[in-house]
């Protein structure tokens, strides 16, 4: 390499004097905006004119075939309408009950895929995460399948155990535990993956500083690990929330709502709504009702355990 | 559940439901086209679609410059597929479509337009050609003709004759299903079958079958004749609570799961009655075929003493796309398929579906002893019942919603043992908040 080149490339990097000046100013502002436009046209057309369209939709109600403007009337019908309550109270149960136990388990499983005394980390991480691969359907066929009362893998082990067949999909309670059950094989390795990623980045010295000050291991986990995990955290109760609420497939495959309404939620409720009954002013109503929930739910998390500055 | 998808997720609802802005096709972007030749594609199911795919091949000799493409979409996959397509303004539509009595005023009503009216195709001179009470379903208005009837369903009760011999029982004398509850009682004691089945917690909204039956045989069903909400009228109340009392008395097998729990009920013997419409007589022949001899059919009893005994449960029909640009070809195959009586008497041969098409049971396959039904003759026994009186089943575009809120009363009913005036009366008054429809009390 000679001495030249660097003075070569130096040059070349600095602009000729007045090149800026002579470029017009509006251009250069102009730039940015044009590189971003695809894709904010992308997201208008796909995103934005969808949502208010659907808001539109919401406010209207198709009296023999036609849309006719009803101010209000979805929304109230809303109110009044016990079945959407009852899609809440399970939607809210499985958000009370489930996610609470699946991120208290993933936040175990990320401890335990952490600890240096366990061999063969990377398979474990990789088959606690497969499940998410999954496609929702797939699994929710797959479940269906081996909790069918009759000829499900999981009665016929139960009977090899001399124990009573179990309705896992045709009583209102099982019904509820199986969705459950689905949902936390299928959701908690992928949370354990990021709370793992974040427990990677707590300062061993910590540790050490624990370790010297005579910390056990429960006290440890309780002052160093969790508060090093704290944004991992927020960031798993806030997607499990959005993503609960939002619980569509999942009951839609296992057991359609049922039984007796038992795992009917938002999503199922709006989906019969729409394409069960064509009724799809009142759908957007429920799709806006359940944004406006989800706005709150994540505003009242951010403020519980966001970050104090 | 949990989607990366960040704070946007939450629009996902709300985007999913714009391309349904419910505007529905006008209807006037199809077009007539050429009866003799195009390309036309079909939509149905399983052996339905298998049935008019065998008869391809015939049609074309007849008319060799149609090319028709049969596709099998499932059931229930069917309907929302339809429904999608016809919120998007019938894009994606087939031009030949398969519905059912219960989706067929929901389309017709929600999205005005959507299916062509067959009348100046040429359907109005098969108006006398079907069951009675068919033309009305298809063309309820007297004007527009939405569909044409293929299948009509009577309300069958095939009976396993040897269980009931072995109880002791004339299971042919059964008047009343008052009387038949205490036979089951009989039934049960000295055989442990159950009298029938139901789909306790409605994992199907198919569960509902057998009320619907009860309601039909008093003349009466959920809505009447002006729409208004008939769930919570003395006939719907008798009607339940006769389910109710064959399940207080232990006589109701549950069929939770749905359809795969009633053929493994057929198979093991658990119940010795299927109140079940006429094509099931070819299931129950496929599935259990060395049970030949063992098994009877004949109308359900009366729920009233002297009472209809006959009911046409439901129908299925073939529809042409608004959206179709091949309209005259595609009535050109559903004339070749509905309106022949060797495509109807085919059909049967092949899958037991009872055709509409009355002409179709001049055929010797409706006269035969059946060997299966211990030498009766199955096909008149349903013969008879096409012919009767029966009392029209009124859908409205509100019937999902209905049937939704009935099959809930009935888990209740049978899960929970709740009161059926209750639950009745609640499931009213629900819907007429759902659908601003009145109650008829």
């Amino acid at each position: 390499m000679t001495t030249a080149a660097p003075a070569r490339t130096r040059a070349a990097a600095v602009p000729a004097p007045g090149a800026a000046a002579r470029r017009p100013r509006s251009r250069r502002r102009l730039a940015p905006y044009l590189f971003v436009l695809p894709a904010l046209l992308l997201f208008a057309a796909f995103k934005l004119y969808p949502i208010g369209s659907s808001f539109v939709l919401s406010l209207h109600r198709t009296v023999g075939g036609k849309e006719t403007f009803a101010g209000a009337d979805n929304y109230n019908r809303l109110i009044h309408d016990p079945l959407f309550w009852t899609a809440l109270k399970n939607t809210a149960v499985v958000l009370v009950v489930q996610v609470p136990l699946m991120l208290a388990l993933a936040t175990g499983l990320a401890v335990a895929l952490n600890s240096r005394l366990l061999h063969g980390r990377s398979i474990f991480r990789l088959g606690f995460f497969l499940p998410m691969v999954t496609g929702l359907v797939a699994y929710g066929i797959a479940f269906s399948v081996l909790l069918n009362k009759d000829y499900g893998l999981v009665n016929w082990l139960l009977g090899l155990a001399g124990l009573d067949a179990v309705p896992w999909l045709t009583d209102p309670l099982w019904a509820r535990i199986s969705l459950g059950l689905a949902l936390t094989w299928h959701y908690t390795g992928y949370n354990a993956v990021i709370l793992l990623a974040r427990l990677q980045t707590v300062p061993a010295e910590l540790y050490d500083a624990a370790a010297v000050d005579g910390a056990g291991a429960w006290q440890t986990f309780r002052h160093v690990t969790l508060p090093g995990l704290r944004p991992a955290l927020l960031l798993t109760t806030v997607l499990s929330t959005i993503g609960t609420l939002q619980l569509f497939d999942e009951p839609f495959v296992l057991t359609g709502g049922g039984p007796d309404n038992a795992t009917l939620t938002i999503g199922v409720y709006l989906y019969q709504n729409a394409f069960k009954y064509f009724d799809f002013g009142y759908a957007s109503a429920i799709a806006y009702a359940l944004a406006v929930l989800i706005g709150i739910l994540g505003l009242i998390q951010f403020r519980i355990l966001g970050e104090k500055t | 559940m949990l989607k990366a998808a960040g704070a946007l997720a939450a629009g996902a609802g709300l985007a999913g439901l714009t391309a349904c802005s419910g505007s529905g096709a006008d209807g006037a972007t199809g077009s007539a086209g050429d009866p003799s030749s195009g390309r036309i594609s079909v939509w149905s199911w399983q052996g339905p679609a298998a049935e008019l795919k065998a008869l391809v091949p015939e049609f074309n000799q007849k008319f060799p410059d149609i090319q028709v493409t049969v596709e099998d979409i499932g059931n229930p996959a069917i309907w929302d597929k339809i429904t999608t397509a016809m919120a998007a303004g019938g894009q994606g539509l087939a031009d030949v479509l398969h519905i059912g009595v219960d989706y067929l005023p929901g389309y017709v009503e929600k999205f005005p337009g959507a299916l062509a009216d067959l009348g100046p195709l040429g359907a109005t001179a098969h108006r006398d050609a079907f069951a009675q009470g068919l033309w009305q379903t298809v063309c309820p208005d007297g004007k527009r003709v939405n569909a044409l009837p293929w299948e009509a369903n009577s309300a069958g009760f095939f009976y396993r004759a040897d269980l009931f011999e072995q109880a002791g029982v004339d299971a042919a004398g059964l008047q009343t299903w008052d009387e038949t509850i205490e036979a089951g009682k009989q039934l049960k004691a000295r055989t442990g079958a159950h009298l029938l089945g139901i789909d306790k917690p409605a994992s199907q909204p198919d569960s509902a079958n057998f009320f619907q039956l009860l309601l039909q045989l008093q003349g009466t069903s959920y809505f009447d004749q002006d729409g208004a909400i008939t769930l919570d009228t003395p006939e719907a109340v008798k009607a339940m609570t006769l389910i109710k009392t064959m399940n207080d008395a232990g006589l109701v097998n549950d069929l939770a799961g749905g359809w795969n729990a009633q053929m493994s009920s057929l198979k093991k013997g658990t119940a010795a009655v299927h109140p079940s419409p006429t094509w099931f007589g070819g299931v129950v022949e496929e599935q259990v075929p060395d049970e030949a001899g063992k098994w009877k059919v004949r109308l359900p009893p009366a729920v009233r003493r002297g009472g209809p005994t006959a009911a046409t449960v439901n129908s299925t029909h073939l529809a042409v796309a608004g959206s179709s640009k091949h309209q005259a070809a595609a009535w050109t195959f559903i004339e070749f398929v509905l309106t022949r009586p060797a495509s109807q008497v085919k059909i049967y041969r092949g899958k037991g579906i009872a055709p509409a098409l009355m002409k179709a049971y001049e055929d010797s396959v409706f006269h035969e002893p059946s060997a299966f039904f211990s030498g009766q003759k199955k096909g008149e026994v349903f013969l008879e019942a096409l012919k009767a009186p029966s009392p029209p089943f009124y859908y409205t575009a509100d019937y999902a919603r209905a049937l939704k809120l009935v099959t809930d009363a009935q888990s209740k009913v049978l899960l929970k043992g709740a009161d059926p005036a209750k639950v009745l009366a609640d499931a009213a008054d629900q819907l007429a908040g759902q659908t601003g429809r009145k109650v008829r009390r």
